[in-house]
């Protein structure tokens, strides 16, 4: 049998902890709901209080996925976008944008700076785990 | 003018912070109002600024199945967050920002100990953002008025007769909250 019912527990849990994420929000409260949230489900969790934490972290390290805010101080989530499409490394790095921006024209300007999806707060865990699962590479 | 605000015959404008709301205003004449049971309403203020918000939620209610970390916390971090972003727009600067906390009585004796849970959280939240708390009046089995002037802080709160608490049910997410996904 090759259904995925057939797969032991232990091989599914081994496939979700491969995928690394990275997430960025000034919020320490967000944060830890993000961390209990994604590691509970088998992710692997690293993270940054904002887009200037974020972009010296990942010229070091390597990540499957960047889930991250708009509003931050230093440098906002769009800043971090834009600067991450501009580096060789993570020009192609599947990026959510996690907000409580409703907006059109915000969602319009995370598109056109290259993001790859738009994740309206309060998010909702299984979701955000199905759209991560479905962007990492 | 919405059915939530009304001008008095003081001048005062008077706006009613409902449960999933959150409102901030630096306008002298505006007065945030609402009445709690379970509910808790958090009153942030940046004493630079001159700049007041106001929240009122419930946290949804676990199912019996679940432990306690199954609450909703993200809607409660939601309307906090919403909170400080709007006030984050009239110019308020987070880290100066002092928060007061009311409401969360166990009013409801079918809903267990929500208000606790509730209280917990807002004091949790509090202390996670590094918000100082400047004062709190919550728990106990009473319903509570409360009044507060965004512009200058000030916070009147008052025990009313539990039957003017509205009857607080745990939260289910309105449709407009339902953390939609959307790939590009």
């Amino acid at each position: 049998m090759s259904d995925v019912n057939s797969i032991p527990p232990q091989s599914l849990e081994t496939t979700q902890s491969s995928v690394r994420v990275l997430t960025v929000d000034d919020s320490a409260s967000m944060r830890a709901l993000l961390r209990s949230a994604l590691t509970s489900r088998g992710f692997a969790v690293e993270q940054a209080e904002d887009g200037q934490e974020a972009l010296e972290w990942l010229a070091s390290n390597e990540v499957d996925v960047i889930i991250t805010d708009i509003n931050m101080p230093r440098l906002d989530g769009f800043g971090l976008i834009e600067k991450l499409r501009g580096s060789a490394l993570h020009a192609d790095r599947p990026i959510l944008v996690l907000t409580t921006e409703s907006s059109n024209e915000k969602k319009q300007r995370a598109r056109e700076a290259g993001a790859t999806g738009w994740i309206v707060k309060p998010f909702d865990a299984e979701k955000l785990t199905t759209a991560l699962r479905r962007v990492a590479h | 003018m919405s059915i939530a605000t009304s001008l008095g015959s003081d001048n005062i404008i008077r706006m009613s912070v409902l449960q999933g709301e959150a409102k901030a205003s630096s306008d002298p004449k505006v007065e945030f109002g609402t009445v709690l049971g379970s509910c808790v309403a958090t009153c942030l203020y940046d004493p630079v600024a001159r700049i007041g918000g106001m929240n009122h939620f419930l946290l949804a209610e676990p199912p019996e199945s679940l432990s306690r970390s199954a609450f909703d916390g993200s809607y409660g971090l939601f309307l906090m967050e919403k909170l400080i972003n709007e006030m984050l727009k009239l110019g308020a600067v987070k880290h100066r920002l002092k928060g007061r906390l009311y409401g969360g009585s166990n009013i409801n004796r079918d809903l267990g100990e929500i208000g606790t849970r509730n209280a917990a959280f807002a004091r949790e939240f509090l202390r996670g953002e590094g918000i100082e708390k400047a004062f709190e009046d919550l728990e106990g089995e009473h319903a509570r008025r409360i009044h507060f002037r965004p512009a200058s802080g000030l916070v009147k709160c008052r025990s009313v007769a539990d039957i003017s608490a509205p009857k607080d049910k745990p939260l289910v997410r309105p449709k407009s909250a339902l953390g939609t996904v959307e790939l590009f």
